[in-house]
């Protein structure tokens, strides 16, 4: 018969490692980094932002902007922590000196929010030394103003 | 004849695979690199320090009363003339006050039940207008 012999048999796995699911990794590195990346951010509170044309945006470093939120019934939220109005300058005193004073107060002020509760603040923040700040407001536009 | 017949074509009929994890690769790049975090906006001020007060003379100041249903009144410094205006006019009359006195500040006194937006209002007029002397203060008695 046409037997040739064991010897000529080869092994049929190829000598290449198979790059074709290198794709795969990749897109499974991706979704990896992108479900556990976590900014630290502070949960927004429901207020009702004021706005103005003129807002710029803050120059500064994320990491340099301290948001204070107040509410319209006057309460205050700082790094998603409720303080009391007198507790402010206290609270702030200390993130301010760590910031070697590069802090901005980033005062996020429900609309609606009396006047007398914005003035208290801005008295906490200056005995706390804090003298930039930002009040952040929604960007108004100019069509919307002029309808007005 | 049979032997044309024979011949192939020895393009691969499968799409290359190889390259997909190039692509991949690229993508991810240019979404890393055009990717921007929205930033914050706002109007900035620089609040006085604590010990810091400073005596201006009357004559460069302008008043601005914001009482509590939004309505603006201005007074120039000594005169108590009273002038009463809508947030957004500011900008005009601020560009049109300072173009008569570059030393001019404005007080913006707001009343303590007015809602903050109006403050906010105001002060986006002056911003609006290049106003840089501005002092924040609330309304008293």
């Amino acid at each position: 018969m046409g037997m040739k012999g064991g010897f000529q048999k080869r092994s049929k796995a190829s000598e290449e490692i198979p790059s074709s699911s290198l794709a795969d990794i990749a897109f499974l590195l991706l979704i990896f980094f992108m479900v556990t990346t976590v900014f630290p951010r502070d949960r927004e509170r429901p207020i009702n932002w004021a706005e103005a044309a003129a807002a710029q945006k803050i120059d500064e470093k994320t990491k340099n902007i301290l948001n204070l939120w107040i509410q319209k019934d006057g309460q205050i939220f700082i790094n998603d922590q409720r303080y009391a109005m007198e507790e402010v300058s206290q609270v702030i005193a200390p993130l301010y000196a760590q910031s070697e004073r590069a802090l901005v107060i980033s005062i996020r002020g429900d609309r609606d929010t009396p006047y007398i509760l914005m003035d208290q603040l801005q008295k906490e923040l200056v005995a706390a030394g804090v003298v930039r700040v930002v009040f952040a407001t929604a960007l108004e536009q100019r069509m919307q103003r002029e309808r007005r | 004849m049979a032997v044309l017949n024979k011949k192939k074509s020895k393009v691969s009929g499968e799409v290359p695979m190889s390259s997909t994890a190039d692509i991949a690769f690229l993508l991810l790049i240019f979404f890393l690199v055009t990717t921007v975090f929205p930033k914050d906006k706002g109007l900035a001020i620089v609040l006085p320090e604590q010990s810091e007060e400073v005596a201006v003379s009357q004559k460069n100041i302008l008043h601005l009363i914001i009482q509590s249903s939004g309505i603006v009144e201005v007074k120039r410094g000594e005169s108590q003339q009273i002038q009463t205006m809508r947030p957004q006019e500011i900008e005009g009359l601020w560009r049109q006050e300072v173009a008569a006195n570059p030393n001019l500040i404005a007080a913006v006194k707001t009343h303590p039940d007015a809602p903050y937006k109006f403050m906010v209002d105001v002060l986006d007029a002056l911003h609006s207008a290049n106003a840089e002397r501005i002092s924040l203060q609330i309304l008293e008695g």
